[in-house]
């Protein structure tokens, strides 16, 4: 089993959040060829997968945590929890700066550090969502062939 | 070389004070590497017009002294102070628009930053005539605050360190913040600004041998607010503070991820008192409480610290540098 972790907070201004991956459709139909796939997030997200778990509370996200093989996610509270259990996995960086928000531990995939914003500390609402910032699916599937 | 910036905060002021005090900065046997007077004024003027400020200014270019005039946003002076503090020098000499040093006191204060390392602020005599009282035996220690006058009313001839300051004085820039949660009078600005240093581990010193000249206008202000509501929020934040001082407070009004980062550095924080978003994560009291207690929650925001610090390593070592 594989955990996804496709969204970031909700923004106040309902905008889409800078840090959401865009391909995740396209990730999730070749994820789920070989694997069973959890999607975990809130109400109100869009359903990736059969399996969506919502509004599960931290304890019930960390037990899950070890009963996955690994997880991808994006910049979000998840790839915090996951790094305090101990439990690695990939996460998709855009704007956000995976050396000041991310773990070492984690496979952290960033297109290139062109793509992150100048200001890391200010409102995400600030920052227009673009899908030229994220890697592509097939990158982060030869991350997970290793 | 120590940068130094002179802030002068001023409002209703333009033709009583202001002018000797300009005047006296202009002419200090040590020069400020800037100048920048924020002015309060409601109704704000341009001071190149005036045949008098003409001449400040034509003086300050003549010394080779960089010079602002800024319009401040008439939310009280904390406001302004905080401006200077993060104006980007490693020093800022604050002086009232009431309160003029004599030529020396800028070159006295100063010496002191190499003569005492952990230096965090450095005032000397402010005197009100006619007055000097007699401050033999004043401890400046900031549990005597109520039963005795501030060391720096009266005459002393060595120095000493105390737990806050009044008034006008130098400080080391950017490392503690102005509370701006207090209101538009700001009362008890710059003691809980000069003792939250202390308490960061600096040292604050009184030092004989400059004296500026409080010459208390009862016109004009940057206080000059009358509503005794004002007084009484700020001194029950600076009673709050007080009362905390011997823990360290941490305030966590930021997202769940953050919080799951810095219960990793909690075990490490000596006596910690903490107010957070996701008591399930970090337990603590609610941030309403926190803002009751402290006014404004700004010193806990790790993101502003990060903005101000040019951040560039992880969000656990910001917490770090924060709380440890």
């Amino acid at each position: 089993m594989i955990i996804i972790s496709p969204y970031a907070q909700k923004l106040r201004t309902n905008k889409e959040n800078p840090k959401n991956y865009p391909y995740w459709e396209q990730l999730v139909q070749e994820l789920q060829k070989t694997i069973h796939v959890v999607q975990i997030g809130v109400e109100g997200e869009k359903q990736l997968v059969p399996d969506f778990r919502k509004n599960l509370p931290i304890p019930a996200l960390r037990e899950l945590l070890w009963q996955c093989k690994t997880w991808i996610g994006v910049d979000s509270f998840f790839q915090h929890l996951a790094w305090d259990e101990g439990v690695p996995g990939i996460v998709l960086w855009g704007p956000s700066d995976p050396l000041i928000f991310g773990h070492p531990e984690n496979i952290n995939l960033l297109k290139d550090r062109s793509c992150l914003v100048e200001n890391q500390f200010i409102w995400w609402e600030a920052t227009e969502h673009s899908n030229d910032r994220f890697v592509k699916p097939k990158e982060i599937l030869e991350h997970l062939k290793e | 070389m120590s940068k130094v910036l002179c802030s002068v905060a001023t409002r209703g002021r333009y033709f009583t004070t202001l002018p000797l005090v300009l005047n006296a900065i202009i002419n200090q046997s040590k020069p400020v590497d800037k100048l920048i007077v924020y002015d309060d004024n409601d109704e704000p003027q341009d001071m190149r017009k005036e045949f008098l400020y003409q001449h400040f200014f034509q003086m300050l270019d003549i010394k080779g002294i960089a010079w602002e005039w800024q319009y401040a946003d008439k939310k009280g002076q904390h406001h302004i102070h905080q401006r200077a503090n993060l104006a980007g020098f490693d020093w800022v000499w604050r002086v009232d628009d009431d309160a003029v040093p004599e030529p020396n006191v800028l070159e006295e204060l100063y010496r002191w930053i190499d003569m005492w390392p952990d230096l965090g602020a450095v005032g000397s005599h402010i005197w009100t005539p006619p007055h000097i009282p007699n401050t033999a035996g004043i401890t400046g220690r900031i549990d005597n605050i109520d039963s005795e006058p501030n060391i720096q009313w009266g005459k002393f001839n060595v120095a000493q360190e105390v737990d806050h300051l009044h008034c006008s004085f130098l400080y080391r820039a950017g490392v503690t913040d102005y509370n701006l949660g207090l209101s538009r009078v700001a009362h008890r600005e710059e003691t809980l600004f000069t003792f939250q240093l202390q308490q960061k581990g600096y040292s604050i010193l009184v030092v004989p041998n400059a004296i500026t000249w409080h010459m208390k206008n009862p016109d004009g202000g940057i206080r000059s607010e009358t509503r005794k509501e004002m007084y009484e929020h700020d001194e029950q934040i600076f009673r709050n503070i007080l009362q905390y001082r011997d823990r360290t407070i941490v305030v966590l009004n930021c997202g769940l991820g953050d919080h799951i980062v810095f219960s990793r550095i909690l075990p490490s924080i000596p006596n910690a008192e903490v107010f957070s978003c996701y008591p399930e994560v970090v337990p603590g009291r609610s941030i309403a409480e926190a803002v009751q207690l402290f006014g404004d929650l700004d010193p806990w925001n790790v993101y502003k610290k990060m903005d101000q610090w040019k951040w560039k390593d992880s969000l656990e070592k910001a917490y770090r540098k924060m709380y440890l």
